[in-house]
């Protein structure tokens, strides 16, 4: 469950990006956040993972006050939220294998690198032939599928995704939000940012519009456009 | 188990990270290594006054004389109080006899005068011999004030101050060599990390990002930092044992006078310090080279 209570953030350069914002994702929801650039998406993902902290208002994840979480305690909000770049942050130098590999490490889970669940990982965003591909090898659609098992291995209850599409071709992208689609199904919160029209048209989902820092519309199976 | 990858993974990273960057990491090595040695250098030579300031120190002596009409029971007094200060080594009693029969022998050929005089004009006097002299001005201060016990007290003001003064220089001279030395090992070892934290913020974003912590995107680094220092300080150490054993005896036997310690002891304390140092200075430079990194 991630709910937003009256939220608002001003940049240190005095952009007002949120204006009293208050939503509630509950568990196992899939959502939709449209509006133009510059509405204030990028901020409620960047929130949700205590990347950017607010100005004033609350965010709670999974009954965690991310606002009022210390430092320490950050990481642990972060091993439960998965997040999806539209620049997919990969590590260049690393394979397939290892970039999953990665996180599993970085979170101090080395015992899962042993026990076959990268591999089922992989084999569940289908890249179990791309392993030892480096991201330069990879097609755009790859490289994010690539970004997701890396989310999945974490086992997240939660995953947010800016743009995860922003940078695929029609296919690649749809191939993504059906992947995004699956892991719902299995139980995940997934909250996606997206400009794809078609692609929130096609799916028939909730959609939260955001408009200048303001949330304008909140409909349970919405289109782009209302 | 966990403890044993997480080890692996840091010592596995660490040593990655220093062989992509391993021109800059021979460099830090290189330069740790001079620092520490000339540090080492200088430690040693500290040494070396300082042995002298305290062998000059035994050789200074403080001379207070009894008056005659002083009671016993109150110079004993006196003498078992020095006897117990810090820096004074040996308080002797020299009676008025002692003192005549010291002045005979040394001045056989004017026993007349002594005897035109017919009594012993020469008064007992209390002789300490100090460790320190640091503590002489403030001794014979004390002793002069005693007015009713001492005539007089002579002190050999001028090399007691000379002694100090080198001391206190060296001890000076040696500590801004000293933080001069371990700064530029610090500011190298830093700038190095540095470089090697700026190649890889993209996995350091990445890792915060995911929710590592903090200690698991410092640890890597710390141990590079502490690998440069290590290997750095070690042939220091090396180096310092190597040169010590050829030099010691030379320097000993040129200028007999300077007491250079040549045993084993000092060197392997030396050596062990200047490691201790290493492996400290390049922790610590990692430690506050990534700290501005980990505000993602």
């Amino acid at each position: 469950m991630i709910v937003l209570e009256d939220v608002h953030k001003v940049y240190p350069n005095g952009t007002q990006a949120l204006n009293g914002v208050s939503l509630e994702i509950p568990e196992r929801d899939f959502a939709f956040l449209v509006g133009p650039s510059g509405a204030g998406k990028t901020t409620i993902i960047r929130l949700i993972n205590r990347d950017e902290t607010v100005t004033t208002g609350s965010v709670f994840v999974e009954a965690t006050d991310v606002t009022r979480l210390r430092r320490r305690d950050v990481p642990s909000l972060r091993r439960r939220v998965g997040v999806i770049y539209q620049d997919y942050k990969l590590l260049p130098s690393l394979t397939v294998r290892q970039n999953v590999e990665f996180v599993l490490k970085a979170t101090n889970e080395f015992d899962h690198l042993s026990d076959g669940l990268v591999e089922e990982t992989l084999a569940t965003v289908g890249l179990t032939r791309r392993t030892n591909h480096y991201p330069h090898q990879l097609s755009g659609g790859e490289q994010q599928r690539t970004a997701i098992a890396r989310a999945l291995v974490r086992r997240c209850p939660i995953l947010v995704a800016d743009e995860p599409t922003g940078n695929l071709d029609q296919e690649s992208g749809w191939e993504t939000i059906q992947l995004l689609v699956q892991l719902n199904a299995r139980g995940t919160t997934v909250v996606i940012a997206t400009h794809n029209r078609t692609l929130v048209d096609t799916m028939r989902r909730r959609v939260i519009e955001i408009e200048r820092g303001r949330v304008v519309r909140d409909e349970p199976e919405g289109g782009y456009y209302g | 188990m966990a403890r044993l990858h997480v080890a692996r993974y840091l010592l596995g990273s660490a040593f990655t990270g220093l062989w992509r960057n391993r021109t800059m990491t021979g460099g830090a090595i290189v330069t740790t290594a001079i620092m520490l040695i000339t540090l080492a250098g200088f430690l040693a030579i500290n040494d070396t006054l300082n042995q002298m300031v305290t062998a000059l120190g035994r050789k200074s002596n403080l001379i207070a004389y009894v008056r005659d009409e002083a009671r016993p029971t109150q110079v004993t007094a006196i003498i078992d109080d020095l006897r117990t200060r810090p820096g004074v080594g040996e308080v002797q009693f020299v009676s008025k006899e002692d003192a005549l029969a010291i002045f005979e022998s040394r001045f056989v050929d004017q026993r007349d005068i002594l005897d035109v005089l017919q009594s012993n004009p020469l008064p007992a006097s209390v002789e300490l011999r100090l460790n320190n002299p640091a503590v002489v001005p403030e001794l014979a201060q004390e002793l002069q004030a005693m007015t009713a016990v001492f005539d007089d007290v002579v002190v050999p003001l001028d090399v007691v101050e000379e002694v100090i003064g080198i001391s206190n220089l060296a001890r000076v001279a040696g500590s801004v060599i000293i933080i001069a030395l371990t700064g530029v090992t610090l500011f190298v070892i830093v700038n190095t990390i540095r470089i090697a934290v700026f190649a890889r913020r993209q996995e350091i974003e990445i890792m915060k990002l995911v929710g590592a912590t903090d200690w698991f995107v410092r640890g890597p680094f710390v141990a590079e930092g502490a690998i440069i220092g290590g290997i750095g300080a070690g042939i220091a150490a090396i180096a310092l044992v190597v040169l010590y054993a050829q030099a010691a005896p030379v320097v000993t036997r040129i200028v007999s006078f300077l007491p250079v310690s040549t045993d084993t002891d000092f060197v392997r304390n030396l050596a062990v310090f200047t490691l201790l140092v290493g492996l400290i200075v390049g922790s610590l430079g990692s430690y506050f080279s990534v700290r501005r990194y980990l505000s993602v």
